[in-house]
């Protein structure tokens, strides 16, 4: 499963994409998204499955409603 | 359990009392030669690894155990050791590394047995010393103990995954933490004079049987994960052969080709300066 990885430099600012990654699960991709991506200081940092992304509009396609 | 009463802290190892002195430096040195290996370890794993991510995190779980070794290697000049000729002058019998660092992993699930339950060791161990009297290891152990949770994580989140699996998988991984777990426990040692003496001079917070104890209760649900649970009943420790000092089985040493890579010997000889 592919995980989009997101964080911020610091508290307030808009969480920022930063990558992605595979993994079979949560757990696994919180480690791999921390052993990847820490190497810069973020404040924070989140995960979420690529599939659980929901299209709103795209300017080829127009609305997916 | 014992507490520790009368304590007085120690801001450098000459106020250290005389009857724990030696046996502080002996566990510094057991702790970074461990890490050192361990970091030697996983960093085999960066290629090779089922996945590409997991190879990343062996790279990062290998810088972190050198980087720790690093700093702990640094804390016995105070000591009095010379701290180049600790880390690229030793024989492998001189290393003082856990036991089952001895030989590189032959298959992914024995490195995450590894991963799982010989850095767990070290954690608990490190644990023990979030207080320690002794004021040098006591201010650098939390930040390696921060660091230490996602290795705990990964090995964890692997053994979820291999016991999910089932089949070869599951039964690979069970045999490689059945392989290592009477030699870890093992590894905490007996309940000593020396161990009751570091316990007294507040060095540690627990040692021996009562550290052991500790580490089951974590390793209990790591072995879960496996259907794994028996093999930690009824493990027998036996220390007639097991020297305090090097927390090793007397006679017992890492191969050498690790050791010769470790120390870096092929190339030394290309620091002219």
């Amino acid at each position: 499963m592919i995980y989009e990885v997101f964080a911020r430099k610091s508290r307030g600012e808009p969480l920022r994409h930063i990558g992605n990654l595979n993994a079979p699960d949560d757990d696994l991709a919180k480690v791999y998204a921390f052993q990847t991506y820490d190497e810069e200081k973020w404040f924070d940092m989140w995960v979420a499955p690529r599939d659980r992304f929901i299209e709103v509009f795209n300017v080829d396609r127009g609305a997916a409603v | 359990m014992m507490t520790a009463t009368n304590v007085s802290e120690a801001a450098k190892a000459a106020a250290l009392p005389d009857a724990v002195r030696a046996a502080v430096r002996d566990l510094i040195l057991v702790l970074a030669d461990s890490k050192r290996l361990l970091g030697t370890r996983y960093a085999e794993w960066i290629l090779g690894a089922p996945e590409l991510e997991a190879g990343i995190a062996c790279a990062s779980m290998s810088q972190d155990e050198w980087g720790h070794g690093r700093l702990l290697y640094a804390l016995l000049r105070d000591f009095g050791d010379e701290v180049d000729r600790i880390e690229h002058g030793r024989d492998p019998a001189e290393y003082r590394s856990m036991g089952v660092l001895d030989a590189p992993p032959a298959s992914w699930p024995e490195l995450v047995a590894l991963n799982a339950l010989a850095d767990l060791a070290l954690t608990v161990q490190l644990e023990a010393l979030r207080g320690s009297s002794y004021l040098p290891l006591r201010q650098r152990v939390q930040k390696l103990l921060e660091e230490e949770q996602f290795h705990a994580a990964h090995g964890a989140a692997w053994l979820r995954r291999l016991g999910r699996g089932g089949g070869p998988a599951r039964d690979a991984a069970a045999t490689a933490v059945r392989g290592l777990l009477s030699a870890v426990l093992q590894w905490f040692g007996p309940d000593s004079a020396s161990a009751r003496a570091l316990l007294e001079a507040g060095i540690v917070d627990a040692a021996g049987s009562s550290l052991r104890a500790r580490y089951l209760e974590r390793a209990a649900a790591l072995l879960g994960e496996l259907d794994a649970d028996d093999a930690l009943t009824g493990v027998e420790n036996d220390f007639s052969r097991f020297d305090e000092a090097s927390r090793r089985v007397s006679g017992t040493a890492p191969d050498p080709a690790t050791i010769a890579r470790v120390r870096g010997d092929k190339n030394r000889a290309f620091l002219m300066d």
